[in-house]
């Protein structure tokens, strides 16, 4: 039995083994200080490489969808944080219109079952959803123009991103002023926020009804009526109360605002990712490859619509105090870890290694936290046997009288969620950049495709592998390796970066085609 | 004695593939019925079909009285109809307590039901704690028909129980279906006429994605003629 | 009067390939007579496309060229995803091969057309090989990741500093300078339209005749189900290995033909965005249909440019805008959705023609 499996896993462990020997051999080229600070690095960039790949493979094990614009919903979440962070007024100001639109989005079962027993003569039925549509889009563009947002302006140097996140970061911030409508009066375009939105949930729900024939046993749940009116009352309130909650989010700490910014751009994240899989992805479960284009023609969207309203420009994004501490009780003569840390410093030091306390430290705590909280959801609870059940036959998982397709909503929305907890915990390291989606979602792909591409704990592997790799060729590349028979330390130039870590995929893929951990088929 | 289920020539495609062109079967409440022909005539998309899982594009199917045109497959499975697929489709990565327990469809119904189960299947209660991977073929097969008694189903529909079992867990199969049948109705289908005749007390024949004949089982078994032109040389 | 052509046997093959041919042959006319009636139309007469006159005809030549480029290239990832079934993620690379090494030809070593067509031609053979040495260890979405592996490092060489004298690095190829008069795009262009013209229609038919021949059969039951097609008796390996060199072969001819319309080459092309493209044209027009290969570059080329001319900044977003709309009601591309409305069209008047009893 024990020899059988040995056989049956020889390719496998022979690459292990070669792997921890080239662990070990990369740590003889380099000294203490820096083989701790690299393998940290690695481990960082692990960690936000899972966060994108975690979600990307169950998206793909449960639904096979390559979800091609999930590496911006990762983005997204970045630039949302950021939002929330520097500049909560304007977070503040834009809740309120995005609270009603949930709203009336929530309002879609009730509005489904209540259209569903109206049905309208059929030329009709087929022509006023789009003409609501147009009414709806129209009307809320018309009232989002004139909307009172606080703003920032990526054309304008002063009024910039960079200009906001610099000032934040020197403390010099100032609580900039209240924009004020133009045109209508405020509330009347409250009204119109919630009418239009409303519209909107009717003529996307009559678009579903179309196609339908019959409609299954309609039953009225009170719990989305309840949802609905607790946002629109939420949004209503906030509106209200919009200056002094812009006064006290500016007044709050900068690490109790960083964790609001977290829960902001996580949610934000969850409701965009079930709203795209329940109106546009949902249609194309039968026509897979299709969805290659939808999902690239989302993410051509988004990142333009992120060019058009942060701007093209990279900008950073301050860290919260926390991790910020440069000053007294910092310095090197303080030893311990432990002290060091509560003193908040920017920085500690293990092994005599410089690690920086939010890169290195906190984005692999939130990495290992995700890492046990989703094993946890998949092992301990019904969705996630649910989830590991529908991995393999979701057909199956439905004849059992399961609704597969609100797993499949909860599922792409969950993997959303977490892309952009990825994001929003990448951006005080690595900033904000138009490109850091696809940058991160080519490390996530080559890390599923090392580790196996649907399984869970490969992913987990995968990512740390790839980052652990690219952190060493980075740093070897300006150490230079003293390879045998080659007078000068051979410096890997920066193109073999990537170059490493695709390769590194290409052979391992050759040698185990369903990964590390991936199950034969 | 009225029907639990009647199929009323339904039209299936799969594809371009016009796969059922007429077919109708009607199941007595409380009788096991089983549905006869070659391979490829379209038993297992009839079975399908009435799950909803390759939904019919013509025709009526009603369940209890109710039509089931336009429902979802786990709407279907909630009015109490329990599907045991071909080849034995198990979750692999599930263990057997979570094979059965994913099955539940109120809090509670494995635990209702634990004792009926592993009185029909004593060897599942040893294996409880496996995962799916780890069970014979036959292991497996009586894990797949286990899941669907969890919940209470009016209706089972199970699909080629017998297919590459040995001799003996047939034997074991057919008691245990037998037993199940007390109190549930079952729809069959099932390549070894031998295990059919064995089971069921009616018949429906499937040819080329037609019903051609129906009747009393017990008739089929002396009809040599029948079973020659639609079965072969069984 | 009447023919008097006897009815041989090779005159029947002809007439007949004339017949089944027929919708292509008039695009193919059509097509030679445009840049004549745009030079028409602008006032310029006919004259002014044979004496390359600058205008609109000339301009709209230059486009064309461009397309007839992009379709052919769809074409050669239409053989091997639509047709065979494999998704490759490192298509680019064969066209960026023939791109290249058109180009370094002609600049670096001052080869002529003939020689350099003919690596080319080698070249686009090599590079399917290495695709072909992968192919049975893996399968599906992993064989797209080894050959998007395969072309990024093929990428990372063309843009690395070490080649810079060779490939331009991040700035890409530029100065060729085609060796042959004849062939230049800015003095002969309606001499080069012609030829990238008939190329593409060349290709289109040998593709066609592939697909009906007994090969390709076996490529198309390969894509339907592996195992079955396996069963049958067929080593799927070299029906998939066939169509990878056919398709790069032509995608190299593609990359050849880039080079001299435009002699700069990016590195872009070489990127995974290039493939990406290819998969869209092919998607706009219609999976496995061919024709909808050639659809789907004129749409993709005339999109990109008429949306970037029109709105500038916000093209790419309109762009996108359309990929999601085309999807959401074109649902199997230009080709693909005609097709099958055409055959509702059919079943539906067939229903009214039983209908009336005028057919049984």
């Amino acid at each position: 039995m024990m020899a059988e499996r040995l056989k049956k896993n020889r390719t496998r462990l022979i690459v292990l083994g070669i792997l921890a020997v080239l662990f070990v051999s990369a740590s003889q080229g380099m000294s203490t200080e820096d083989w701790v600070i690299t393998v940290m690095r690695g481990l960082a960039v692990g960690a936000i490489t899972f966060l994108v790949a975690a979600g990307f493979s169950l998206i793909l094990g449960l639904m096979d969808v390559l979800n091609l614009a999930h590496g911006e919903m990762f983005m997204l979440g970045a630039y949302i944080g950021w939002t929330v962070y520097v500049r909560p007024d304007t977070f503040v100001d834009a809740l309120t219109p995005l609270l009603l639109l949930a709203a009336g989005l929530m309002l879609m079962p009730v509005l489904g079952v209540w259209l569903g027993q109206r049905p309208l003569p059929g030329k009709v039925n087929q022509i006023w959803p789009w003409l609501g549509l147009a009414a709806a889009l129209a009307l809320l563009i018309y009232a989002l123009r004139q909307w009172p947002l606080a703003m920032w302006n990526p054309g304008v140097f002063a009024e910039s991103p960079a200009t906001f996140s610099l000032a934040m970061s020197q403390g010099t911030m100032q609580l900039p002023a209240a924009a004020v409508a133009t045109g209508l009066s405020p509330w009347l375009l409250l009204m119109l926020l919630g009418l239009g939105s409303t519209l909107l949930a009717a003529a996307l729900v009559g678009m579903r009804l179309r196609g339908q024939t019959a409609v299954s046993a309609p039953y009225l749940s009170k719990s989305p009526l309840i949802l609905a009116g607790g946002l629109a009352l939420a949004g209503v309130f906030i509106f209200a109360l919009n200056d002094g909650l812009t006064a006290w989010l500016y007044r709050l700490n900068h690490t109790a605002l960083f964790a609001l910014a977290i829960v902001v751009a996580t949610a934000v994240g969850g409701l965009l990712g079930g709203l795209i899989e329940s109106t546009l992805i949902r249609p194309l479960y039968k026509r897979p490859i299709y969805q290659i284009m939808l999902t690239l023609g989302i993410s051509f969207i988004t990142i333009e619509l992120v060019r058009a309203i942060w701007g093209r420009p990279e900008f950073t994004m301050p860290k919260p105090e926390m991790f910020a501490g440069t000053g007294a009780g910092c310095g090197r003569e303080v030893v311990s870890i432990v002290e060091r840390l509560a003193n908040q410093c920017a920085t500690i030091f293990l092994f005599n290694g410089r690690i920086r306390t939010y890169n290195e430290i906190f984005i692999i705590l939130m990495g290992l936290i995700v890492l046990v909280g989703v094993w946890l959801l998949l092992q301990r609870t019904r969705l996630g046997m649910i989830i590991r059940a529908g991995v393999q036959d979701s057909q199956m998982v439905e004849a059992l009288g399961i609704n597969v397709r609100r797993v499949f909503t909860l599922v792409f929305s969950l993997g959303v969620a977490l892309a952009a907890l990825g994001g929003v915990l990448a951006a005080p390291s690595i900033g904000l950049s138009n490109g850091m989606g696809g940058q991160f979602l080519l490390l996530a792909l080559i890390a599923l495709a090392i580790g196996g591409l649907t399984s869970y704990p490969g992913a987990a592997a995968g990512a740390v592998l790839v980052g652990l790799l690219q952190q060493f060729i980075i740093k070897y590349g300006q150490l230079g390796i003293n390879l045998p028979f080659l007078a000068e330390p051979f410096k890997p130039s920066p193109p073999l970066v990537p170059a490493s870590t695709v390769l590194f995929m290409v052979i391992i893929l050759l040698l185990l085609p369903n990964g590390l951990f991936g199950r034969d088929e | 004695m009225t029907n639990l289920l009647e199929v009323q020539n339904i039209h299936t495609f799969i594809g371009q593939f016009h796969i059922l062109e007429g077919v109708s079967v009607d199941v007595l409440q409380g009788s096991i019925t089983v549905l006869l022909g070659r391979n490829g005539a379209g038993k297992t998309t009839t079975l399908k079909s009435v799950m909803g899982l390759t939904p019919p594009s013509q025709g009526q199917i009603l369940f209890a009285g109710e039509p089931l045109q336009g429902r979802r497959s786990y709407d279907i499975a909630a009015m109490g109809i329990g599907f045991v697929p071909e080849h034995r489709a198990i979750f692999r990565d599930l263990s057997v307590a979570e094979n059965l327990k994913i099955a539940e469809r109120c809090k509670g119904d494995l635990a209702r039901k634990e004792e009926f189960i592993f009185g029909l299947f004593p060897d599942l209660k040893r294996l409880i704690k496996l995962p799916g991977t780890k069970l014979s073929g036959g292991q497996q097969q009586m894990l797949a028909i286990a899941r669907a008694l969890v919940p209470d189903n009016k209706l089972l529909l199970i699909d080629e129980p017998s297919e590459g079992l040995a001799p003996v867990l047939i034997e074991q199969m057919i008691t245990a279906i037998q037993q199940l049948a007390a109190n549930t109705t079952v729809l069959l289908v099932e390549q070894n006429f031998v295990v059919a005749s064995k089971l069921a007390e009616r018949y429906v024949i499937i040819e080329e994605g037609r019903s051609v004949k129906k009747g009393l089982m017990a008739e089929l078994v002396n009809d040599q003629e029948t079973i020659h032109r639609y079965l072969g040389a069984a | 009067m009447q023919s008097t052509i006897p009815p041989t046997e090779t005159g029947r093959e002809a007439l007949r390939l004339f017949k089944e041919n027929r919708g292509p042959l008039a695009m193919l006319l059509a097509l030679i007579l445009f840049p004549f009636f745009v030079a028409l139309l602008d006032g310029q007469g006919p004259t002014a496309v044979l004496n390359n006159e600058i205008g609109n005809a000339r301009f709209l030549q230059g486009l064309l060229i461009e397309i007839f480029i992009l379709a052919i290239y769809a074409l050669s990832y239409d053989l091997i995803l639509g047709i065979t079934g494999l998704l490759s993620f490192g298509h680019a690379m064969f066209f960026a091969v023939g791109a290249y090494l058109t180009g370094i030809a002609f600049k670096s070593f001052g080869w002529g057309v003939g020689p350099t067509l003919a690596a080319v031609i080698v070249a686009g053979i090599v590079q399917a090989l290495l695709f072909g040495l992968v192919l049975p260890r893996v399968k599906g979405i992993t064989f797209a990741l080894v050959t998007l592996g395969f072309a990024s490092v093929f990428e990372i060489i063309v843009k690395s500093n070490e080649m810079v004298a060779y490939t331009g690095a991040d700035v890409g190829l530029q100065g060729v300078v085609v060796p042959a008069a004849w062939l230049n795009t800015s003095n002969e262009r309606f001499r080069l339209y012609l030829i990238v013209l008939f190329f593409t229609f060349f290709v289109y038919l040998v593709y066609r005749r592939f697909v009906d021949s007994p090969t390709g059969r076996v490529c198309i039951a390969t894509r339907e189900n592996e195992g079955r097609a396996q069963m049958l008796g067929y080593n799927t390996f070299y029906f998939k290995l066939t169509a990878l060199i056919l398709s790069s072969i032509t995608a190299a001819m593609a990359g050849f033909f880039h080079t001299v319309h435009q002699p700069i080459v990016s590195p872009a092309v070489a990127g995974l965005g290039w493939t990406v493209a290819a998969l869209l044209m092919i998607l706009m027009g219609g999976i496995g249909t061919l024709s909808g290969a050639l659809v789907g570059a004129a749409i993709f080329r005339l999109l990109q440019f008429y949306l970037e001319r029109w709105f500038g900044g916000n093209a790419t977003f309109l762009i996108g805008l359309v990929y999601v709309l085309l999807v959401m009601f074109v649902p199997y591309g230009v080709v693909g959705t005609w097709q099958a409305r055409r055959l509702d069209i059919q079943r539906g008047r067939e229903r009214l023609l039983r209908l009336l009893h005028l057919r049984p």
